[in-house]
């Protein structure tokens, strides 16, 4: 199609302003972009499948309807990223989650919806052996990461997962740069102590 | 036992570290401190497992159920005007009240124009009254400040002055060139600078 741009070579502010003159495959190329990180993020902010995503739905809802109000001057990523994270953290204060969901959600009541909410881990591995190794780790460090307060949460996977940059991560979550600092040093200690067991 | 040099690492160091930007001096430090190699390996240790979690993904699908909830703003044009009417006649209630609405206004104008036709002559003299009466209310104001000036102690000055025609060229000298400077001043004041000023470095 001659109208039909090359979605790879356009910037999200680009995608955004085909999004605002009305064509849905922008909105659907933004999805298509942010989609896997959000979904993310969510996951391990509220370590539950199905409120991950019904959380990444209302995140991508929020940010389609309220376009208009996006400017251009700002990473779309940011703005993306915060509304997500508002999300997470608004649902995480109205109900405090204390128990680890490494083995589903902590609603599921039945072992296949344990299994359909659980974490899937071992994605990127080949070998059999290593997906062991790796699912052990992974598993630890998904627990490690668990247990930190959400604000450090936050701060850690958007800096060592999604590999935002100290000032996104401020602007992100609304924090000085040192405060910003100072959360992913704290984190990062508390998963070396948490973690000091698998060096030994 | 060679001392160690520099002070112990601190946490932006173990950052620069974990991003290749270490300083030479912490670089020469951590070569041969133990207890900030094995930090800075542990730091490292963490940041890859982080950097290696898997990437998930929502449902299948996902893309569409958001597309279902969300609404796309529709640009203005004919297109977007069926949209409108469809809404106007979603229900009987919506038609009845646009009806009442489009006759309301198409009367209203209707009556407007009507009315103006049959009534020039009284529409020409309202005119007239209310031309009269502003210059009137004009003419009263204009008289209202001239005596209130000529009651002024200092207007007896002013009027002496006037009397003389070079006393008076003098005074509308000083007053042209007060002006003149006061004009150039502002200028001056609002004028933007030529040249750039310098980034405070970051």
């Amino acid at each position: 199609m001659a109208d039909t741009p090359e979605w790879a070579r356009l910037s999200d502010q680009e995608v955004v302003l085909l999004a605002r003159a009305g064509r849905e495959t922008a909105y659907r190329e933004l999805i298509r972009r942010y989609e896997r990180p959000i979904f993310a993020l969510l996951f391990r902010m509220v370590r539950d499948r199905e409120l991950a995503e019904d959380l990444s739905q209302e995140t991508f809802i929020k940010a389609l309807n309220a376009i208009e109000s996006y400017r251009p001057e700002f990473k779309f990523s940011s703005w993306i990223f915060k509304i997500a994270n508002n999300a997470a953290i608004d649902h995480l204060r109205r109900r405090e989650l204390d128990t680890l969901a490494l083995d589903g959600s902590p609603h599921a009541e039945t072992p296949e919806a344990m299994q359909a909410t659980a974490l899937q881990i071992g994605a990127r591995q080949e070998s059999p052996l290593d997906a062991v190794e790796a699912k052990e780790l992974g598993g630890a460090i998904e627990a490690a990461i668990g247990r930190l307060r959400p604000e450090y949460r936050s701060c850690i996977l958007l800096r060592h997962v999604e590999g935002r940059a100290y000032e996104e991560i401020a602007e992100i979550l609304d924090l000085p740069l040192g405060t910003v600092k100072t959360y992913i040093h704290r984190a990062r200690n508390e998963l070396r102590q948490t973690l000091a067991h698998l060096k030994e | 036992m060679t001392p160690v040099p520099g002070p112990h690492l601190t946490p932006d160091d173990l950052d620069a570290w974990l991003t290749g930007a270490l300083a030479s001096a912490a670089q020469d430090h951590l070569t041969q401190c133990p207890a900030c190699r094995d930090r800075a390996e542990t730091e490292r240790e963490i940041a890859a497992l982080l950097g290696a979690l898997p990437l998930m993904s929502p449902t299948a699908g996902f893309a569409d159920r958001v597309m279902a909830r969300g609404t796309v703003p529709e640009p203005f044009s004919v297109g977007s005007l069926l949209s409108v009417r469809a809404r106007i006649f979603a229900t009987r209630r919506t038609t009845a009240l646009a009806a009442g609405l489009l006759v309301l206004v198409v009367g209203s104008m209707a009556g407007s124009i009507v009315w103006t036709l049959g009534h020039r002559e009284t529409l020409a003299a309202f005119g007239g009254w209310l031309v009269t009466q502003a210059g009137q209310a004009a003419w009263l104001g204009v008289r209202g400040v001239a005596s209130n000036f000529i009651e002024q102690p200092w207007f007896a000055g002013l009027k002496s002055l006037a009397g003389s025609p070079s006393r008076l060229g003098l005074a509308s000298a000083l007053a042209m060139v007060a002006y003149l400077g006061g004009v150039l001043a502002f200028r001056r004041l609002l004028a933007l600078p030529t040249q750039q000023v310098a980034r405070a470095g970051v």
